[in-house]
Order: structure tokens, then sequence, then C-alpha cells
């Protein structure tokens, strides 16, 4: 059932930021009885219509549906190469796309060392503070 | 005829020591002319000055200088032989030009900078690069040297700082024109009669029975949205609001993060019940807006977008 009716892409205030080399714009998914439409065929859509080479530079995100169902709309973002989408993209939207990997970093450690380092003031190495204190 | 013409002689006798005065001054100031004009001419004859290639408006504005002095000239020709000038173009002619020179003095204020550094550059340009006169570049640096321009907030009047007035009265700082609306002519009645106009334009844009009128004429589209009965109030109320936040958020590229209140109110919203929404709202306001009687002068507009009570006013869950 994934393409059972038809979903209709439109972008709004197109622009093209030189600055970020991106080009930013509002998407408006229209998708009568479905629920919602999932990031990877938007992107796929996406790339079809802006005749992208790499499908990794595009990023969509912030989708919200209308009241009564129906119709999304969220923003999409298409950088022109990938250094470009590496340098300015947020690390969470980086890992969505695979391009990524996630530090998992144990909560509690954080905090325990952050805690540790409270007690001691300056450049003084912190490795080598909580390595004589954890024993 | 005997006595105009004592009269005028009278006059041209008494004008006669400034009318010297100035031809003399006249004179001395076309010397002047003349000899530089003719030290330049001298080289560019020579090949020294090229003459192409300028600034265009530069060029334009001298021309327009020598036709202005040569219709001057003319001018007082005719006026020396005794000749009128009534009608004759060459007057035309000055007022025109006078008219143009005026017109592009501003510009000649804005392009001022540009060209003394282009002078500048190209006078003092390679005496710069041969002499690698330290002291001099540095002189000209320490010295306020207009052509370096830099923003400079020391030259900032601050718009708040209030000058003394000279007898100690106050005036209040200038920062637009504002103009000065005379509210005490419009009287109270007319004063109501303006609140009431506002007050009817904008129920007519709720009543139902306009908007199917102006869509009418408008030709515009029929939206059909899948409603269940009456929409009531608050529902369109809530969509409006909803829109308009949308709206800011597409022109921001961001998302307002959505608070617990307002998901328990979407909640509530999508919530149907059975298409009898719409029941429970005013009716008598569709009918209000129908020309039924004659309600020109009924007293103050009744202001009841949000019903009498208030808090108390709104739906409570029955109990049991």
């Amino acid at each position: 059932m994934a393409d059972s009716k038809a979903v209709t892409l439109r972008t709004r205030k197109f622009m093209t930021n030189r600055l970020l080399s991106r080009r930013q714009f509002v998407i408006d998914v229209l998708h009568p009885g479905r629920a919602n439409v999932s990031k990877s065929e938007l992107k796929e859509k996406l790339a079809s219509l802006y005749e992208v080479k790499d499908a990794n530079c595009i990023f969509v995100f912030k989708f919200r549906t209308h009241f009564g169902g129906g119709k999304s709309t969220g923003f999409g973002l298409i950088y022109d190469n990938l250094d470009a989408a590496k340098k300015y993209e947020p690390k969470y939207r980086l890992i969505r796309n695979g391009l990524a990997t996630k530090v998992e970093k144990s909560r509690k450690q954080m905090k325990e060392r952050k805690n540790r380092a409270k007690k001691i003031r300056g450049v003084k190495k912190t490795k080598a503070g909580d390595a004589a204190k954890k024993k | 005829m005997s006595g105009q013409r004592e009269s005028s002689e009278t006059l041209a006798r008494k004008d006669a020591p400034r009318l010297l005065a100035l031809l003399k001054e006249m004179k001395e100031g076309l010397d002047v002319v003349k000899s530089k004009v003719e030290a330049i001419t001298v080289k560019v004859k020579q090949d020294k000055f090229r003459t192409a290639e300028g600034i265009s408006y530069l060029e334009a504005k001298h021309l327009l200088l020598l036709s202005y002095c040569q219709s001057i000239v003319y001018y007082l020709l005719r006026k020396a032989k005794g000749l009128s000038i009534e009608g004759h173009p060459v007057v035309r002619n000055l007022v025109e030009i006078r008219l143009f020179l005026e017109k592009i003095r501003p510009i000649d204020k804005k392009l001022d900078y540009q060209i003394q550094k282009l002078t500048k550059a190209a006078e003092g340009g390679p005496d710069e690069i041969i002499t690698g006169d330290k002291k001099e570049l540095n002189k000209s640096q320490t010295e306020e040297d207009p052509l370096k321009f830099r923003p400079n907030p020391d030259m900032l009047v601050s718009k708040s700082a209030p000058e003394e007035g000279a007898g100690g009265v106050y005036r209040p700082p200038k920062f637009a024109p504002t103009a000065m609306d005379d509210d005490d002519k419009i009287s109270k009645k007319e004063k109501q009669a303006l609140r009431r106009e506002k007050a009817l334009l904008q129920q007519s844009k709720q009543n139902s029975f306009v908007n199917e009128l102006m869509s009418n004429f408008e030709d515009r589209p029929e939206e059909v949205r899948e409603i269940v009965g009456a929409e009531s109030r608050e529902l369109t109320r809530y969509l409006a609001k909803r829109e308009a936040k949308e709206r800011q958020e597409e022109e921001l590229f961001t998302r307002a993060p959505i608070t617990r209140r307002e998901k328990k109110l979407e909640k509530h919203m999508t919530k149907s019940r059975n298409g009898l929404l719409g029941m429970t709202d005013g009716f008598y306001d569709d009918v209000k807006m129908l020309p039924l009687e004659e309600r020109e002068n009924d007293g103050p507009t009744e202001y009841s977008a949000m019903e009498r009570g208030g808090k108390r006013n709104k739906k409570r869950k029955a109990r049991f």
C-alpha cells in the first residue's frame, strides 16, 4: 500500500542561499487518504523534481500535518555538494541521513565526569585528574 | 514723454557706478578663465593630457556650463546694444540650462568623494610608489584625511540629547515628518460613525451570507472541506490562528515548539461531536447583518465579539 493514492509535492518560498551553498524552500505535500508521507519517499521525489545527482544532499525536516489531514507542510534543503552539507548541517540531521554516526556517550559517565571537574579549577588536565580519582 | 526719459536718465545715472563695478568684475573673471583655459589647451595640444574616456558626467557638465556661458554672453550683448529680449529664445535657453544645473547639483555632491580620490590617485600614485618616504605617508595618515572615509561614531549626533533652547524652552527632537491630525475637529458623532463602520466591516467578513456573495463576485473556486454539520465559531477561530502561526513559521523557516496546552487544545478540537458543534453558536449574528430595518443611529455599537460573562461562559462538561 505504498502509493495507493497520488502524492503531490509543491515547493513554495524557494530561495537560493549562496552563503550556505544550498537551496531552501517550504514543501507542501498533499496526501489525501494517507496518514503522512515518509521522509525517504519525499527525498526521492525531490531528487527527481530538482534533478539532484546525490540524494544524500537533500534534507527534509519539521513536517506537520494540517488540521483534518490530507496536507502537510515542512521545510527542505538541497546542498550543492556533500562537503557543504557536512559543514553546515546540524549533527542530528546528518545522522538521520546516514552521513554521520551517533556517538554513544553514556549520560551517567558524562555527568560524573563533569561533577568531578567542578572540584578542580583551571587548566589542569581533568583526564589525569579523574584517572587518579577513579582508583 | 520727456518726464519718462528724464526719470530713466536719473535711474541710469544712479546705476552707472554699480554697472561699472560689475563690468569690471566680469572682465577680470573672464581674463582669469581665459588664461587658465589657454594653459590647458596648450598642454592638450602637446598631448600631455588625454581627453578621451573621462567621466562622462563631468563632460556633460562642462558642456552645459559652456552653453550657459554662451547664452549669458549673448544676452548681455543684446542688452548692451539696447535690443529687447522679450520673447527671445535665449531667455528660455538660459532658464532651461539653469534648471538643469540646479538639478544635477546633488549628483555633483555625491560624486565629489570619488572624483577627489581619483585625482589624488592619478597625481599622487606614481609618487608614492617611487619614494619610499614613510614620514610623508605617516603624516598624511595621522592628519584627518577626508579621503579615507571610515565610519566615525564620534560624529554621530545623539537623537535623544535635547538641544537647549535659547530661552530655556524645551523643543522636542524631530525624527520624522509627522502630520498634525486635527483630532479635535472630528466630533463625537463622527467618531462614533467611523467606529460603527469599522465594526460593520469586521462583522461582515464573518457573516456567511456576505462571504457567499463575495466569493461569487470574485469567482473564487469553491473550497470544500469535510465538515459534518455547521462549523463552530471556536473552531474557525482556532483554525485562523493556526494558519496565521504557520504563515509566520514559513516566513522564518523555523518551527515554534508545541506546548502541552496546545496539544490539549488540538486534541479537543479534533474530537468530532457528530456535527453538532455549530448548533450552539449565535443564530442572531447572521440576521444582524441583513438590512431588514433602519438601523442608522442606533446608539453605540455593540461589542459582542467575546460574549459578556467571559470565562464563566465557557462550555462546561456536565458532571453527573
